[in-house]
């Protein structure tokens, strides 16, 4: 892969977590926030397999992506919808 | 909408103090100290050509130890709050997508998870990591039926039995060399095949293991609607 690619593919996931990291203050639903934080998570793996830690990458996909956002998921549940 | 800007200017600062800091960082371009000894004697040392879970597993063996029993206080922790108050979300009526995922996804992620820790020592994986996508494909199936799955007793059986295994493979070099967690008395074989670096694949199996039960025990926790565990 080339230098100059690789760039455009790190700005641009790094652009997307920012914009999903500040996005998350303002959503209205709370649905809505837990999955923008769930894909925060899902681009941070990215940028770690693209950073050539791939047991990292799996680590973040599987904790920070599924297993926090479940227990987000029930913890909204739990406090009844939107909040 | 004050807690939104509070929020903000909060992650600003933290951006503006990572923004000062990082220039003023020095990236080494030579590896020094103990950072060098790992990375040009390791191989010869523990077998495993994978480096991260050398330190990890036989370098850093007790540090691993004791993020295990930190690990095991905090689900403990989280089962026995949750057994105490039931939450018991409710097992809704899974929907179509979910059910079909549940019935086709679990036996290829369980197949990648186990291959992940058993080939820790040679590409990359872990315990850790490949423990937690274990806990995954429960996590899966639990979603895809309305039913409590029902594990009692098993779940901290195998919890309790890999934990146990790791501390007794420590034991196990105290017996013959006398060192606690000593990775290399068996041999450590050929680095790159599957029968090799010394204790690291029973150790990183145990780690699974432990940590695949723990987190489904969690999960099984937030489905308890009262009675035991």
């Amino acid at each position: 892969m080339t230098e100059t690619l690789m760039t455009v593919i790190v700005v641009t996931f790094g652009g997307m977590m920012i914009t999903a990291a500040i996005a998350v203050l303002f959503v209205r639903d709370l649905l809505s926030a837990i999955i923008i934080t769930g894909f925060v998570s899902l681009s941070a793996s990215v940028m770690f397999l693209l950073m050539d830690a791939p047991d990292v990458a799996i680590t973040e996909a599987s904790i920070g992506a599924v297993l926090a956002t479940m227990i987000f998921l029930w913890g909204r549940g739990k406090i009844g919808g939107d909040g | 909408m004050i807690r939104t800007l509070t929020g903000l200017i909060i992650v600003l600062v933290l951006g503006a103090v990572a923004a000062a800091v990082i220039p003023e960082m020095q990236m080494r371009e030579e590896l020094q100290g103990v950072g060098y000894s790992y990375v040009s004697r390791g191989m010869d040392d523990t077998g495993s050509s994978n480096l991260v879970t050398a330190v990890i597993v036989a370098y850093r063996g007790l540090d691993t130890l004791g993020e295990v029993v930190v690990l095991f206080c905090a689900s403990t922790a989280v089962v026995l709050i949750l057994t105490l108050y039931p939450i018991g979300i409710k097992a809704s009526e899974p929907s179509r997508v979910v059910a079909f995922t549940a019935k086709v996804l679990p036996a290829p992620i369980l197949l990648f998870g186990v291959y992940f820790i058993a080939h820790s020592h040679i590409s990359p994986g872990g315990g850790f990591p490949g423990g937690t996508v274990i806990a995954s494909v429960f996590l899966l199936v639990m979603l895809g039926s309305s039913s409590v799955p029902d594990g009692r007793g098993r779940l901290p059986a195998i919890e309790s039995l890999a934990g146990l295994s790791f501390g007794l493979l420590g034991f196990w070099g105290i017996m013959t060399v006398g060192q606690f967690l000593n990775n290399a008395f068996l041999g450590t074989g050929t680095p790159g095949t599957i029968v090799s670096g010394g204790l690291i694949p029973l150790i990183s199996i145990a780690i699974g293991a432990k940590v695949a039960s723990e987190f489904s025990g969690v999960f099984k926790a937030f489905r308890n609607t009262g009675g035991t565990v």
